[in-house]
C-alpha cells in the first residue's frame, strides 16, 4: 500500500566518479551503473576507500571529481529528502544519540516520506514492524537500542533502510557483528530485495560471501586503481591475490569458488 | 514516537495553569480565596487589584516565559550535541548573554539593543563552546562540558570585573545578572510571544530534530541538510536564552532538570518533548519563585538560588550515571 | 499564632487609617481650598508635589528612616527595611523585605502616600514599578553636609512638619559650621580612614566621610584616588603611612580592625598609638548623627596632634 506513494525508481550511476580521500592521489575514476535486480560486492583491503565511496554514492561526501547521476540527471540539482527516497545507507557504525526504543528508530526511516507537518501513521507503523519482523528483531522493538548487542543493533540498522524504502540500498558492511545464521538471512534478504527490483550495493570483507551472493563486483586496490564486472570475471585468484597482498587456495563448493589463504 | 502526544500535553498545560493559579493565589500579603474571585469578577478593594494583577500576575507570567523559555533552549542545545548534558547556564550561554546585556546597559544603552546584545553575547558564547570543543576530533561530553564550564566562570569574570568597575548606582540592579531573579522582571510579553512562537515551530521541525539526534551522518542520509538545521538550532538555542537572560539575568539549570525529566517519563520524541519542556519549565519556574517570595517573608530571594538548590544535585546525579 | 505587638500595632494602624480617611473627608469638604500641596526636588532633579502632606511614609533604607525621623516624621514612618535600627523606635515598624529587593506586595499592602527611595541602594526596576503603580517616590542621595540638611528640610516639607524638621536641619548645619570654624587653622594631620577589613577598603574625598576628615583638618592620604571606596593594599597603607588611623568595624565595639597595624611599630600611627576606634553608626549614614560622628572625628585628629 505505501508502495504506491513511492515515485518510479530511478537507477544510480556514476560518471568518471573520484571519491576524495585526504592525502591520496587520484583513483581510477568510475563509471558504476547500479541496476535494478543487481547485487554488488564492494571488495578491497583496509584502507582502500570503500567506506568513503560508499558515503560519496550517499550524498553524504563531495566527490573530488566526476558527478553522480539518478536516472542520467546528476543529483545536484535534487533536495537531499527527495534524493534520500532513492537512495539510502547502513552504516558501518552505529552512533548512539539519545536513547529511543527499537521500534522507533526503524521509524526514523519513514523520515524522507513524511511532510514536515505529518505524523506517522498507522500503515508508516506497520511498515517498520514488517522490516523489524524480517530481521528477526521484531521481538525487541520495545527495548532501547543501548541495550542490544552488536549482532542485534545491526540488524536493526537493516531494518531501518528497509523502512527507508529507498531504490538503492548501500550496505557497509552488512554482516558485521552477525552470527552465521543472521548473516545468510541478510543475504537471502538482501537477493529478495534484488528479486524485487531493489538495487543492492554493499562492502564486504568476506570474499566468499561476496563469492555466493553478488552477480557484480567492484575491486577498489589501496593505490586508487578499480576494476569491476561481472563476478564470475572479477573472483580470479590473481585479482584477489593482488588485491589483499594474499595468496589464495581456490576450491569449489556448490558449483562456486570458494577462497582460503594459504598457510605461510 | 509512537505514543500519543495530546495527553501528556493537556496534563502539563493544566499542571501550568494551576502553578500558575497558586502563585497569583499567594503571597507574603494573605488574600483569601474570596478576596481572589472578587478580584477576577471586579468589585475588589483597589489594592487587592494592584496586588494580584499588577504585581503578583505579570511576575507569574515572567516567571513562566522565563522558566519555558531556558528549558526549550536547554533541550534543543542537547538535540544539537546530542549530549544529555547541554544546558545554556552550563555551557556558559546565559553568561555571554548576561555579559551582552550589562554592556549594553554599561553603554547607556536601553531597550531592544540591550536584548540584541544579550543575543549577541549567547551566539560569541556558543560558538566559542562549539568552536573549542570540537577542535578537530568530535565533541566528547567531558570535553564539551570543560570547555562550557571554563567558558562559563570567564563570563562570570567579565561580569564581576565590570560590576566593579561600573558607578555605585548601576550595582544593585546589576547584580540579580549573576543570579537569576524574576523580581526585576518589567513586561512578560516579549517572552511569552517567543515562547508561543517556538512551540508551533517545532511542531514542523521536530521529526527533523529526532533524525538528527541519531547523528549528523544518519540524518543526512535520511535527507535531513544538517548545517542549515544545527545553525537554525543553534541560532534558535541562543535567542531564547537571550531572552530570558533580558528578563531575568541567569538562571541555572532550568535547561538541564526539565528536559532531563521530561525525557524519562515521556521519551524522546521531540515533538513531544519541546512543549513539553515550555510547559514543564514555565510550571517549575512559577513554582519556584513562589517560594522565592514567601519562604522567608518580607525577605525575597533571588528564583536563582532555588534552581540552583534543585539543579546542582540533579546535574551531579547525571554526570555520575552517565559515566 | 497571634503576636502581641504586631496585632496592637495593626489594630493601631486600622485607627490611624480611619482616622486618616475621617480627616480626609473632613478635609475635603470643609477645608479644600485650603488644602495646601507641598512640593520638593529630590536627588534625581525631579520635582514631587503631593496633594496633601504625607501621612503614610515608607522609606526604603535605613538612612532615609533616619532622616524621615530627623525631620520630625518618624510617627507617620509604616514601612522600613532590614537594618533601620535607629531611632529604637524604628524596629517596631513593619519591614518590607531589603533594600536591595522589596517586598512589594507588602509595601503596597501599608497604602504609603510617601516612598522614600535610595538612588544608589534601591534597584530602579522596583522604583520605577512603584512609580508606575502611582506610589509618590521621592528619590534621595545626601552626598554633603549640605545635603543632609536640605534633604531633611524637603522631608519636612512633604510630611508638613516643617516646625521640627527645619529646627534639626538648622542644628545639623550650625553643628557643622562650628566645627568647621573651630578646626578652620588646625594643623594637617595625614589620615587613613579604614571603612572595611577584608578586603581593606577606605574613602576618596569626595565621600562624605572624606568631607568629614577634611573639616576636622585631616588629610586623607587616599582622598585622590578615583573610585568612591576603592580598595587597597595594607602595603599601599603602610607606604603612605598615615599619621593617624581611624576605622570602625563589624559592630559598636569592635576594635579588631585596628590591631592588625599593631604588627607594623615602625608606622608613625602605630608608633604613636593613634589607632582610633569610631562606632560605624556615626559616619557611615549620611544623618545627623553624622554630627557627633565628626565631633568623635575632630577630638580624635586632636589627641593625634597633641602626640606629635
Amino acid at each position: 500500500m505505501v508502495v504506491t506513494k513511492r515515485p518510479t525508481m530511478q537507477t544510480l550511476s556514476t560518471r568518471q566518479l573520484v571519491i576524495d580521500i585526504p592525502h591520496r592521489p587520484d583513483g581510477y575514476p568510475l563509471d558504476l551503473t547500479i541496476e535494478p535486480g543487481q547485487i554488488w560486492g564492494v571488495l578491497g583491503p583496509n584502507g582502500a576507500g570503500k567506506t568513503t565511496l560508499l558515503h560519496t554514492l550517499a550524498g553524504l561526501r563531495a566527490p573530488r571529481a566526476g558527478s553522480l547521476c539518478l536516472d542520467n540527471q546528476p543529483t545536484g540539482t535534487l533536495k537531499r529528502r527527495a534524493f534520500s527516497q532513492q537512495v539510502g545507507l547502513v552504516f558501518q557504525d552505529h552512533q548512539d544519540g539519545f536513547p529511543a526504543t527499537v521500534l522507533e528508530t526503524a521509524l526514523i526511516g519513514r523520515h524522507p516520506w513524511l511532510s514536515p507537518w505529518q505524523m506517522e501513521s498507522a500503515d508508516d507503523v506497520a511498515m517498520a514492524e514488517r522490516a523489524l519482523e524480517a530481521l528477526d528483531v521484531l521481538h525487541l522493538k520495545d527495548r532501547l537500542v543501548s541495550t542490544l548487542s552488536g549482532g542485534e543493533r545491526q540488524r536493526v540498522a537493516i531494518a531501518t533502510l528497509m523502512t527507508q524504502a529507498p531504490h538503492t540500498w548501500l550496505l557497509d558492511e552488512p554482516t558485521n557483528h552477525l552470527d552465521l545464521h543472521h548473516q545468510v538471512a541478510v543475504m537471502k534478504l538482501l537477493t529478495e530485495r534484488a528479486k524485487a527490483g531493489n538495487a543492492i550495493f554493499m562492502c564486504l570483507h568476506d570474499l566468499n560471501l561476496a563469492a555466493r551472493w553478488c552477480d557484480n563486483i567492484l575491486l577498489m586496490y589501496p593505490d586508487g586503481e578499480a576494476c569491476w564486472g561481472r563476478a564470475e570475471r572479477m573472483l580470479v585468484p590473481s585479482a584477489l591475490e593482488r588485491l589483499y597482498n594474499q595468496d589464495l587456495t581456490t576450491v569449489e563448493v556448490d558449483g562456486a569458488p570458494f577462497f582460503v589463504p594459504k598457510r605461510g | 514516537m509512537t505514543r500519543p502526544i495530546g495527553v501528556p500535553l493537556v496534563i502539563l498545560a493544566l499542571a501550568s495553569l494551576l502553578a500558575i493559579g497558586l502563585s497569583v493565589a499567594i503571597g507574603s500579603v494573605a488574600l483569601t480565596l474570596t478576596d481572589l474571585g472578587a478580584v477576577l469578577f471586579g468589585d475588589a478593594p483597589a489594592l487587592h487589584r494592584t496586588l494580584v494583577l499588577e504585581l503578583r500576575l505579570p511576575r507569574t507570567l515572567a516567571a513562566f516565559a522565563t522558566g519555558g523559555l531556558l528549558a526549550v533552549a536547554g533541550a534543543l542545545m542537547q538535540v544539537l550535541l546530542r549530549n544529555p548534558l547541554a544546558d545554556p547556564y552550563v555551557l556558559g550561554l546565559s553568561g555571554g548573554a548576561a555579559v551582552g546585556a550589562l554592556l549594553a546597559m554599561l553603554a547607556g544603552l536601553g531597550g531592544l539593543l540591550v536584548s540584541g546584545s544579550a543575543f549577541a553575547g549567547a551566539l560569541l558564547s556558543t560558538l566559542m563552546v562549539f568552536g573549542l570543543a570540537h577542535g578537530t576530533g568530535s565533541w566528547t561530553p567531558s570535553r564539551l562540558l570543560l570547555t562550557g564550564v571554563v567558558v562559563a566562570a570567564g563570563w562570570g569574570a567579565v561580569i564581576t570585573l565590570m560590576l566593579s568597575i561600573s558607578p555605585a548606582r548601576e550595582l544593585p540592579g546589576m547584580l540579580y545578572w549573576l543570579m537569576g531573579d524574576v523580581s526585576y522582571a518589567r513586561t512578560p510579553w516579549p517572552g511569552l510571544v517567543l515562547l508561543t512562537l517556538i512551540c508551533l515551530v517545532v511542531i514542523p521541525l521536530g521529526r527533523s530534530l529526532n533524525v538528527l539526534a541519531r547523528g549528523p551522518l544518519q540524518a543526512a542520509a535520511l535527507g535531513i541538510s544538517v548545517r542549515p538545521m544545527e545553525w537554525l538550532i543553534y541560532l534558535l538555542a541562543s535567542l531564547l536564552t537571550a531572552t530570558a537572560v533580558t528578563m531575568a539575568g541567569s538562571i541555572g539549570f532550568v535547561g538541564l532538570v526539565v528536559p532531563h525529566m521530561l525525557r524519562l517519563v515521556l521519551g524522546n520524541d521531540q515533538r513531544l518533548i519541546l512543549p513539553a519542556c515550555a510547559f514543564a519549565g514555565g510550571t517549575l519556574l512559577v513554582l519556584a519563585d513562589t517560594l522565592a517570595r514567601v519562604v522567608i517573608a518580607p525577605e525575597q530571594l533571588p528564583v536563582g538560588v532555588i534552581t540552583a538548590l534543585l539543579g546542582v544535585p540533579t546535574f551531579l546525579y547525571l554526570l555520575y550515571r552517565s559515566r | 499564632m497571634m503576636n502581641p505587638v504586631s496585632s496592637i500595632s495593626e489594630s493601631r494602624q486600622a485607627r490611624a487609617r480611619h482616622l486618616v480617611m475621617v480627616s480626609l473627608c473632613v478635609l475635603a469638604w470643609w477645608a479644600a481650598p485650603a488644602m495646601a500641596e507641598v512640593c520638593a526636588t529630590d536627588a534625581r532633579d525631579r520635582e514631587l508635589c503631593l496633594g496633601q502632606p504625607a501621612k503614610r511614609i515608607a522609606a526604603l533604607s535605613p538612612g532615609a528612616t533616619e532622616l524621615a525621623w530627623a525631620a520630625g516624621a518618624g510617627e507617620k514612618v509604616v514601612a522600613v527595611v532590614d537594618y533601620s535600627d535607629y531611632p529604637p523606635a524604628a524596629r517596631q515598624v513593619p519591614k518590607v523585605g531589603s533594600h536591595t529587593r522589596l517586598d512589594m506586595e507588602r509595601l503596597l499592602e501599608l497604602e504609603p502616600d510617601l516612598v522614600i527611595a535610595w538612588v544608589t541602594g534601591n534597584p530602579e526596576e522596583q522604583v520605577e514599578m512603584l512609580e508606575e503603580l502611582g506610589l509618590p517616590v521621592f528619590s534621595i542621595e545626601p552626598r554633603n553636609f549640605e545635603a543632609v540638611s536640605t534633604t531633611i528640610e524637603q522631608l519636612a516639607t512633604l510630611a508638613d512638619t516643617e516646625t521640627e524638621g527645619f529646627a534639626e536641619a538648622q542644628r545639623f548645619r550650625r553643628g557643622i559650621d562650628e566645627l568647621r570654624t573651630e578646626y578652620a587653622e588646625a594643623e594637617p594631620v595625614p589620615v587613613f580612614y579604614q571603612v572595611w577589613d577584608q578586603p581593606l577598603m577606605t574613602v576618596n574625598d569626595e565621600h562624605l566621610i572624606g568631607e568629614m576628615i577634611q573639616l576636622c583638618g585631616g588629610d586623607n592620604v587616599f582622598g585622590d584616588l578615583d573610585r568612591l571606596v576603592p580598595r587597597i593594599s595594607p602595603e599601599a597603607v603602610i607606604s603612605a603611612d598615615p599619621e593617624a588611623i581611624l576605622a570602625g568595624g563589624m559592630g559598636e565595639e569592635n576594635r579588631h580592625w585596628l590591631t592588625r597595624w599593631k604588627d607594623f611599630p615602625d608606622m608613625t600611627a602605630t608608633a604613636r598609638d593613634n589607632l582610633f576606634f569610631i562606632p560605624p553608626s556615626l559616619v557611615q549614614r549620611p544623618t545627623p548623627r553624622m554630627l557627633e560622628g565628626t565631633r568623635l572625628f575632630c577630638e580624635k585628629l586632636e589627641v593625634a596632634r597633641g602626640r606629635r
